[in-house]
């Protein structure tokens, strides 16, 4: 979808998208050229429609039509609460380790995480770093 | 009178169209879209054939049999993956033995659980449990049938791009039943996709695939053939191959017949606790999978 000031003939820029409420999104575009704003709010069904196609929108395509942070599957994931491993005792990861988990889609995320640490744990280790990751990818033959 | 207003401002000026202008204004969703298509495109890169296994009838056998082929195409020492297309009714997981699966995040994708023959196995049966159904997190509060084909091909898309298929002989999709899903998957998947459709000895089953066939025939996909599965069952007492069904027509389908398999209960058991192909020893069965796996092999040459 493409928005024109008609007056300017200029094809209007996104400027903010307002986080998901109640299934509605609030996207203010404007016109480069003279100022004027305007805001698309959707109704749930267009917003549903967008957020199926599993897109971000914003100006820096940073905001996502569903909560970003949340996995879609994460109450149907079993060992995991609000998409976190419900363990006694907490696993660090390093930042190498996070920034590879943060590579793999949202819906895996939370079963990976509980599993490394499962298997961090096994083996004695309290902080998941890339080596472990690597030793795990190697212990079940991947 | 402010519509009359702007009409003939537009017809002084004619203002831009759609395609005049460059871009969509920053929400970047067609940027989007095609960035996730490269991703499939590049994850797929190292897969030299990639086959769905489909029907549009459901129960007919499609997961056992992609199961089984790939177990026979293993066991030649092709590189195979299998996909479990099926979100909602997803059943390799557990055939395929990788139900509790680890995923393990690579250095860019998610490395791919394995059968212990060394198949490459995604199922969403190995991240929800059995007693759970597949959902998705909704704006529209329900009304699922406006959109849930879109999300689900959409995690199709991010499955294809985020795990590490690497290099296959055989990428093999477990199809979900439906002609017209048939047809959706085709779409999504490309015309590189060849098609193997699985049938049994029912008038009513070949109706279904029949319509399969002809919504598949109107695309570019190629269609390898047909496989006719519970083509009798296998007596263990006797050890011979009794009928199943009463109907005796032979199927006109239009395309080429890969092989027949009879129905064996054993390898339902088989199925049912994650025991591979590998170990179901030279019976009637094992001879019958390897002549398909044999023909889908010379149909894709």
């Amino acid at each position: 979808m493409k928005f024109l000031c008609v007056p300017c003939d200029t094809p209007m820029k996104l400027q903010s998208v307002g986080p998901p409420e109640r299934g509605s999104l609030s996207i203010v575009y404007s016109c480069p050229e003279c100022g004027y704003e305007m805001a698309m709010l959707t109704n749930a069904y267009e917003t549903q429609a967008v957020q199926s196609l599993g897109v971000r929108i914003g100006p820096e395509g940073g905001t996502k039509t569903s909560d970003a942070s949340a996995c879609p599957f994460a109450a149907m994931i079993p060992g995991t609460e609000d998409g976190q491993a419900a363990e006694a005792t907490p696993v660090r990861w390093t930042a190498a380790a996070e920034a590879r988990l943060a590579n793999i889609p949202e819906f895996v995320r939370p079963m990976a995480r509980a599993g490394i640490e499962r298997y961090a744990r096994d083996n004695g280790c309290l902080e998941v770093d890339e080596k472990i990751l690597d030793a795990a990818r190697d212990f079940f033959g991947m | 009178m402010q519509v009359a207003v702007r009409v003939s401002y537009r017809l002084r000026n004619k203002m831009k169209s759609y395609h005049d202008i460059v871009g969509d204004g920053g929400s970047g969703i067609l940027e989007q879209v095609a960035e996730h298509r490269t991703r499939i495109a590049d994850g797929l890169a190292g897969v030299r054939h990639l086959v769905a296994v489909g029907s549009g009838k459901g129960g007919v056998g499609k997961s056992t049999l992609t199961l089984h082929l790939a177990g026979a195409l293993r066991a030649r020492g092709l590189r195979i993956a299998i996909l479990d297309a099926d979100f909602n009714g997803p059943s390799q997981a557990r055939m395929a033995g990788v139900q509790g699966a680890l995923f393990v995040p690579g250095s860019h994708k998610v490395s791919l659980p394995r059968t212990s023959n060394g198949i490459g196995v995604f199922s969403m049966g190995s991240v929800i449990p059995e007693s759970q159904a597949l959902e998705f997190e909704s704006a529209a509060q329900g009304e699922s049938q406006t959109w849930r084909a879109t999300r689900e091909f959409a995690l199709l898309g991010e499955i294809l791009g985020s795990f590490e298929w690497g290099a296959l002989d055989l990428l093999m999709f477990d199809l979900p039943p439906g002609a017209e899903r048939t047809v959706q998957y085709a779409d999504f998947l490309g015309p590189c996709t060849s098609f193997l459709l699985v049938t049994i000895p029912s008038e009513v089953a070949r109706g279904v695939v029949a319509r399969s066939v002809a919504a598949l025939s109107k695309g570019p996909n190629r269609i390898l053939g047909y496989v006719e599965n519970m083509s009798g069952y296998y007596c263990r007492d006797c050890n011979a191959i009794k009928p199943l069904f009463m109907s005796s027509e032979t199927p006109r389908l239009g395309i080429p017949c890969l092989g027949t398999v009879p129905f064996d209960p054993e390898l339902a058991r088989f199925c049912d606790g994650g025991i591979s192909f590998a170990e179901l020893g030279d019976t009637t069965i094992r001879r019958a999978l390897d002549d398909v796996a044999q023909q889908l092999l010379e149909s894709l040459i």
